[in-house]
C-alpha cells in the first residue's frame, strides 16, 4: 500500500464508523412513512452535515449522513482514457448487481463513480465494523482491479501486435498436431520480467478462452517455470520465448499424459498470475 | 488461436472428407467467412460433383484490379460459369481427382483460399506496379528518382465492407496498404487505440525489420482525392497504414505477405473483443470476491444450545 494511501483509507474508515450511528427514525412529514432521510430530503434538521475526505483531485469519498441512513458516494481513480472506461464498465457491472448487494445504490451520486446506502435497517441486521470493511476493501481492490486490467490490457496488445508483425517464416518449425510436450523455460533474472508480462498476458488469455488446450504451469525452484502442452500452444509459446529474447529454452517430449491437468488448469495459472 | 487461418476451415474440412474417398453424398451448404463473404458447397446432377461458389460484396472492385486472371491462373480448370447468385464458382469431379494424396490436399487448401485468392488480386497487381516503378526509378540516379518517375501509381480500392475499405498503393520504394476500420463504440475504440499503439510501437521496440504502421483518424494524405472517403471528424473511423518495404517486396515473401496482411482487420477486432470478454469474466469474479466480502457482515444466526439446571439440553423453537 503505497505512503498516502494509508492515511486516507484512515480517515475514511474513522469518518465511516463515527457516521455509521443510525436509529430508526419515522418520516415527520409523510405520515406511516419511514425512508431514508438522506434520499428524502425533507426535513433539513435530521440531515448531518456532509463530509469529503479527498485523497488528490480525482479521488474522493463524499459521506453524507443523516439520522436513519448514510450515502457514501466514491470517485475512483482515472488518470487516462482506457481507466475511464474500465471504471465506467466495472461500476455499471456492479450497480447491476445492486440487488444482491444491499447497501449499493442503483445510480451514484453526480460527479462520483459508485455510491452506497446504509440505512438503519442494514445496521440492524449486519455487523457495523463488516460493513465498513467492506467499504474500505472495495476501495482498496477497486483501484488494483482497474490497474491490473490496463495492465493486461497493454500487455495482450503488445502480444498481439508483435505476433502480427513477427515475419511469417520466423514463427514455428512443424511439429506433431496433438502431441504433448514439456517445455521448460529458464528464466535468466534480466529476461524475467518482459517475460511475465508477455506470458502473463498470453496465459491468461488461455485461461479464459481455451482451457481444453491443457496448460500446466508448475513451479519449481531456479524460477523455472514447466509447462506441459499440446503442440498449437507450443507453437505460441515459442513466439512468445522468440519475442521475449529469452535466454534458453529447452524442449523435451513426453509420452505422459496429465489426467489432472483439467483441475489444475485454471488454479495454477491463477497462482501464476499473482505471481506475475 | 491466436494468428487467424488464411483458409476456411469448414470448406477444408468438408472437402478433406468428401477427398477421402468416402461414398459421394449430396451436400447442400452456405458458409460464411469474414467480411460478409459467403460461400456455396453444393452437389450438381450427380453427386460426384461438387461446386464451390463465392459471393463477395466488392466483387466488381476485385474484377477491376484483374481478379479474374488470378482466379483463373489458380483454378484453372475447374473454373466454371458462376452460379447465379454468386461471383464465381469452381467444380471438381470425385472421379477426376489427383492420384496422390499430396496433390490432393494440395488442391482441397487451394480451394479453401477462394476468399483469399479473389483478394490478393489488387495486391499482385500493386506488387507489378512496384517492380515496374523501381525498374523505371533505376534508369535515375537517386536525387532525380523521385522527379523522373511519376510518385505512385492509382489508389486501389476494395470497399470490402459496408463501411471499411482497403487501399492499395504502389510507388517505386514502397507499396502503402491502408485499412479503414470502424468503431461502433467508445470501448472499442479505447481498446482499439491501446492496440494500434502497439502496433505503432513494435518497430521501434522489438521487430525492426516489420512494416512500419501508422495510425490517424483523418483520411491520410495518400486518399486525398478518393472517391468514398469521408473524413466524419468523430474519431468514430480510423486509418491504420502499413508501408511494405523492399524487403518485404520480394516476390518469393509476396505470398505469405498478402495472405498476411489480408487478415489484419479481423485480427485486429478479433482481439478487441476477445479482451472484453476477458475483462468481462474478470469483472464477474472480483464482484463474487465483493459479495463474500460483504455476506461476512452478516451474522450468523446461531443456534445456541441451552441448559437446564439438571444438564439437560432443549431448543428453543423460534
Amino acid at each position: 500500500m503505497s505512503q498516502s494511501l494509508r492515511p486516507y483509507l484512515q480517515a475514511v474508515r474513522s469518518s465511516l464508523t463515527a457516521a455509521l450511528c443510525l436509529s430508526n427514525f419515522a418520516s415527520q412529514t409523510a405520515e406511516r412513512h419511514n425512508v431514508p432521510e438522506i434520499e428524502a430530503q425533507t426535513s433539513p434538521e435530521v440531515l448531518l452535515t456532509p463530509l469529503t475526505i479527498a485523497r488528490n483531485e480525482n479521488e474522493r469519498v463524499l459521506i453524507e449522513p443523516s439520522i436513519n441512513s448514510i450515502r457514501i458516494s466514491i470517485r475512483i481513480k482515472q488518470a487516462d482514457e482506457i481507466e475511464h472506461i474500465l471504471v465506467h464498465k466495472f461500476t455499471r457491472f456492479l450497480t447491476q448487481r445492486a440487488e444482491s448487494f444491499f447497501i449499493l445504490r442503483r445510480k451514484p451520486i453526480k460527479g462520483y463513480d459508485i455510491s452506497f446506502l446504509i440505512t438503519n435497517f442494514h445496521t440492524e441486521e449486519m455487523l457495523k465494523h463488516k460493513l465498513v470493511d467492506f467499504i474500505i476493501q472495495f476501495m482498496e481492490e477497486v483501484d488494483k482491479e482497474i490497474s491490473e486490467m490496463k495492465l493486461f490490457l497493454n500487455a495482450r496488445a503488445r502480444f498481439v501486435a508483435e505476433s502480427f508483425l513477427t515475419p511469417v517464416s520466423l514463427i514455428c518449425p512443424q511439429t506433431r498436431p496433438n502431441s504433448q510436450v514439456d517445455v521448460c523455460l529458464s528464466l535468466t533474472k534480466r529476461t524475467r520480467r518482459i517475460n511475465k508480462q508477455s506470458i502473463c498476458a498470453a496465459s491468461s488469455w488461455l485461461v479464459e478462452g481455451h482451457d481444453s488446450d491443457a496448460l500446466r504451469l508448475a513451479f519449481g525452484e531456479h524460477k523455472r517455470i514447466m509447462i506441459t502442452l499440446s503442440s498449437r500452444l507450443l507453437l505460441w509459446l515459442l513466439q512468445v520465448v522468440i519475442l521475449s529474447n529469452c535466454r534458453r529454452l529447452t524442449i523435451a517430449s513426453k509420452g505422459n499424459t496429465y489426467p489432472e491437468f483439467e483441475k489444475h488448469t485454471r488454479e495454477l495459472t491463477i497462482r501464476f498470475l499473482s505471481l506475475a | 488461436m491466436l494468428l487467424l487461418d488464411y483458409q476456411n476451415v469448414l470448406i477444408e474440412s468438408v472437402l478433406t472428407e468428401r477427398f477421402s474417398g468416402a461414398p459421394p453424398v449430396t451436400i447442400d451448404q452456405t458458409v460464411s467467412d469474414f467480411d460478409g463473404v459467403t460461400f456455396h458447397i453444393s452437389t450438381l446432377d450427380t453427386k460426384t460433383k461438387i461446386m464451390v461458389s463465392i459471393q463477395i460484396r466488392c466483387y466488381a472492385d476485385l474484377v477491376r484490379y484483374g481478379a479474374e486472371q488470378v482466379l483463373k491462373r489458380e483454378y484453372g480448370p475447374y473454373v466454371v460459369a458462376p452460379e447465379p447468385g454468386y461471383d464465381f464458382s469452381v467444380v471438381v469431379d470425385l472421379e477426376d481427382l489427383p492420384a496422390e494424396k499430396e496433390a490432393r490436399d494440395e488442391l482441397v487448401k487451394k480451394i479453401s483460399l477462394l476468399k483469399r485468392n479473389a483478394m490478393a488480386a489488387p495486391f499482385e497487381q500493386a506488387y507489378e506496379e512496384h517492380y515496374h516503378l523501381r525498374e523505371e526509378a533505376s534508369k535515375f540516379t537517386s536525387e532525380e528518382a523521385p522527379q523522373g518517375v511519376r510518385e505512385g501509381g492509382e489508389v486501389k480500392a476494395i470497399q470490402y465492407r459496408e463501411e471499411e475499405a482497403i487501399y492499395v498503393k504502389a510507388s517505386h520504394d514502397r507499396v502503402t496498404v491502408i485499412f479503414s476500420t470502424i468503431f461502433r463504440e467508445e470501448t472499442d475504440r479505447v481498446f482499439g487505440k491501446v492496440f494500434i499503439q502497439e502496433f505503432v510501437d513494435a518497430r521501434r521496440r522489438a521487430i525492426q525489420n516489420a512494416p512500419q504502421v501508422l495510425f490517424r483518424n483523418d483520411p491520410p494524405l495518400e486518399l486525398q482525392g478518393v472517391p468514398g472517403v469521408k473524413n466524419t471528424g468523430t474519431g468514430e473511423i480510423g486509418y491504420v497504414t502499413f508501408v511494405l518495404f523492399p524487403r518485404h517486396l520480394t516476390p518469393q515473401r509476396m505470398l505469405d505477405v498478402i495472405s498476411h496482411i489480408q487478415t489484419f482487420r479481423d485480427y485486429f477486432h478479433y482481439h478487441i473483443k476477445a479482451s472484453k470478454a476477458y475483462i468481462h469474466s474478470r469483472m464477474r469474479r472480483r464482484t463474487a470476491d465483493f459479495l463474500q466480502v460483504l455476506r461476512r457482515a452478516r451474522p450468523d444466526s446461531e443456534e445456541k444450545e441451552r441448559k437446564t439446571a439438571s444438564g439437560r439440553t432443549f431448543k428453543v423453537g423460534s
